[in-house]
């Protein structure tokens, strides 16, 4: 029998109208600029002009011999340690802390901690330049009063620091988010098993191996999801501290984009760049989502 | 590209957004104009309150001295200009006089699209080249399929200008009994002395990047021809960037560099904070444009002046500089001798006296009779402008050349400071860009 999934007499188009404004919203703003966006990388454009030249898929066959984009590629595969593996460690270490034992001060704490994720991208840009810089950032002049002085340096002009220096400020604030959702996810886990495993004779170590990690599957997936994304598309960072520099040693696929586009008018190529990273992304995001399903089951 | 600092795109964004609500309001509001009355429909980008006002006074004096005349002013960020204009250009009722950036992106695929008129004809009426020189000219000048920069018919004039030289403290050189060097023999033995007494000698910062090429291109502009700057920068005549001369001012570059001439962690430091410290004294010197003046002239206690790189041996030099965006006139207009009246007063010395007064480089020399006081910073600012236009030694950004010649110079410049490559490897890599961008266009 067929199912009905409207009362009788109502029109069977009645649900669609309720998804008609964000549908319609999700279409105009979204969607329809991703499918522009995939057909101007077919061809050969500067953004600004009416014409426009067909060239199929020579700007995808120029990418791939690209050292630019290969090498802005990597970057972002650097930046997955960043953005995704170290916050997600320290989001689980601190989470851990935090949560077995009430401790004084809990909400200043988780506050203080969360901060830096509410802060603006540019804010945090600035913040990070006056922290790194070699004349009157803070940085430096701990080295140098602590007797460290020949390990500081200019970090964001120097071609071995530069792009962990960037990372590192990723890890300040992505750790936050893992921080809070681990800590909520945490909530969820039955006090009792805690209770019996220690009653049983198990460590705080063996608790968090056995007990934590495997409560926390699906936050920590979420967080290596959300995460993964930021690292692959990551650019507010870069163009507020160093754009790409010195030289391209903190070049990433993002800001690549955004100069072939608008400073270099290499819409088409630009075009071409942001679908292969589209389709990394959703990949990533696929390929994720699968293995969490399967440790589900 | 000058200026570039987080602050100032967010500002852009901000104002673009009020820009673009208003325009959406001013084409309900405007008055309807008598019979007898010629409306000027006159668009610009001088948004900045100070810039505003010199464009406002000129408008209403315009208007005193030619009856029935109106100007309807619309004013946008350049942005917003950029993108509006090529529509609004190709309308007849859009605007007669508007401003049309430089460069082959915008003048140029303007000109292409047989939007703007040529100039030839006002330029002999009025004798524009007695205001500017002809390598003034050059910058606002295409062939008239647009793909030829800097040659053929003038296609706009500019009202304001650029010069990039040395601005110093003028404290610290008194107190040390040092003058303003006459060579750049004297210059650089200036720098090891300033050295020498624990002093930074030039303050800057290459973080941003873009501001190491004018540090680099003010040493290449005494050791070129200036019909070599001109060849690169207008992509004429097949010239290489991988020349001896290029490398030599590499070579100088690093060498200051190596000797410790710079900021310490200089590869570190952004432009506004590299600004910041030479304004507050940290440094003797710092090479940039003449758009830093009035920075220089507020919330410091330190006095500036400013002089341009001297030549090898003292001989006359380029310096790097240019003129700001042009006022171009629409070529379906049937205002056309109107609107060029327009343009021959916009680069007046009236306006001279009115933008150089908001502390503003005009790009035409003051009137005779100026009671201008040119004695402080903006003064000599002033004067370095004037003698560099005057001998018709004006030279390039040289990052006009390609569409990526800016990005090129930029990271090869980072990389040769940074110990990465060597001078002859930065001539090499930013010629491969050239040599990219010369090949495409014979496709």
């Amino acid at each position: 029998m067929k199912r009905q999934n409207h009362y009788p007499g109502e029109s069977p188009w009645k649900g669609w109208l309720y998804l008609l404004p964000a549908f319609s919203i999700y279409l105009v703003f979204t969607f329809l600029p991703i499918l522009e966006t995939i057909r101007n990388s077919f061809y050969d454009w500067d953004g600004i002009s009416l014409n426009r030249q067909w060239i199929g898929f020579e700007n995808y066959v120029h990418l791939f011999q690209d050292q630019q984009f290969l090498n802005a590629l990597l970057h972002n595969l650097v930046f997955i340690i960043f953005y995704s593996l170290i916050p997600i460690f320290l989001g689980l270490f601190l989470a851990s802390l935090l949560s077995r034992e009430p401790i004084r001060g809990f909400n200043f704490f988780r506050t203080v901690l969360f901060l830096p994720q509410v802060l603006s991208m540019v804010v945090v840009g600035v913040i990070w330049r006056w922290v790194f810089n070699p004349s009157f950032g803070p940085l430096n002049m701990l080295l140098r009063s602590i007797g460290l002085g020949a390990a500081a340096r200019a970090w964001l002009g120097d071609f071995t620091w530069a792009l962990p220096a960037v990372g590192s400020i990723g890890s300040w604030v992505q750790y936050g988010f893992c921080l809070i959702l681990f800590l909520s996810g945490m909530q969820h886990i039955p006090e009792e098993y805690y209770e019996a495993s220690s009653l049983d004779g198990a460590g705080a170590i063996s608790q968090f191996w056995h007990i934590t990690l495997p409560g926390l599957r699906s936050e920590i997936s979420v967080a290596l999801i959300s995460t993964f994304v930021a690292a692959l598309r990551v650019f507010d960072l870069v163009f507020t501290t160093t754009r790409g520099g010195p030289g391209d040693s903190t070049m990433v696929t993002g800001f690549l984009i955004y100069r072939s586009a608008f400073l270099q008018h290499q819409m088409g190529y630009a075009s071409a760049i942001a679908t292969v990273l589209m389709i990394i992304i959703l990949s990533a995001s696929v390929i994720i989502r699968h293995y969490q399903r399967s440790g589900e089951e | 590209m000058k200026k570039h600092s987080v602050l100032i795109s967010l500002v852009i964004v901000a104002a673009l957004l009020l820009a673009s609500c208003q325009s959406g309001t001013s084409g309900t509001e405007q008055p309807t104009t008598a019979s007898d009355e010629t409306t000027l429909i006159v668009w610009d980008q001088f948004y900045r309150p100070v810039e505003s006002q010199v464009m406002e006074t000129l408008n209403r004096e315009f208007e005193a001295a030619h009856a029935g005349v109106k100007i309807q002013r619309e004013v946008k960020v350049l942005e917003d200009l950029e993108l509006t204009l090529p529509l609004a250009l190709s309308k007849t009722d859009g605007p007669d006089v508007a401003q049309v950036n430089q460069g082959r992106n915008s003048m140029g695929a303007m000109v292409a699209a047989d939007l703007l008129l040529p100039l030839d004809d006002y330029l002999a009426k009025y004798q524009w080249s007695q205001v500017f020189s002809t390598s003034v000219a050059s910058r606002n000048s295409f062939s008239p399929d647009g793909k030829t920069f800097g040659q053929g018919s003038l296609y706009g004039v500019s009202p304001t200008a650029e010069v990039v030289g040395v601005y110093y403290n003028k404290d610290i050189f008194k107190s040390n009994g040092w003058t303003i060097p006459a060579t750049f023999e004297d210059f650089e033995s200036l720098l090891g002395e300033i050295k020498a007494k624990g002093i930074t000698p030039i303050s800057f910062g290459s973080l941003d990047g873009w501001n190491a090429i004018h540090e680099f291109s003010a040493i290449q502009h005494l050791l070129v021809s200036k019909d070599y700057i001109n060849n690169l920068t207008y992509g004429v005549n097949n010239v290489s960037f991988d020349t001896p001369e290029n490398q030599q001012a590499a070579e100088i570059l690093l060498d200051w560099s190596k000797k410790g001439y710079f900021t310490e962690g200089f590869a570190g430091i952004g432009y506004d904070d590299s600004n910041n410290l030479f304004k507050s004294g940290a440094g003797a010197m710092t090479i940039t444009g003449s758009w830093l003046t009035g920075e220089l002239l507020t919330g410091t206690d330190q006095q500036f002046g400013f002089f341009l790189l001297p030549g090898f041996k003292g001989q006359p030099a380029m310096a790097i500089g240019g003129v700001g965006i042009p006022f171009s006139i629409r070529k379906s207009t049937e205002k056309a001798d109107l609107a060029a009246e327009y343009l021959n007063w916009m680069i007046s010395p009236r306006a001279a006296e009115l933008w150089a007064g908001a502390g503003i480089l005009p790009a035409m020399a003051l009137p005779e009779n100026s009671q201008f006081d040119t004695s402080g910073l903006f003064g000599d600012t002033l004067n370095a402008w004037n003698s560099i236009n005057k001998a018709d030694m004006v030279g390039h950004y040289i990052d006009w050349a390609t569409p990526t010649f800016g990005d090129t110079l930029t990271a090869e410049l980072q990389k040769l400071l940074g110990g990465i490559s060597t001078p002859a490897d930065f001539t090499a890599a930013v010629q491969k860009d050239y040599a990219a961008f010369l090949a495409s266009r014979q496709e």
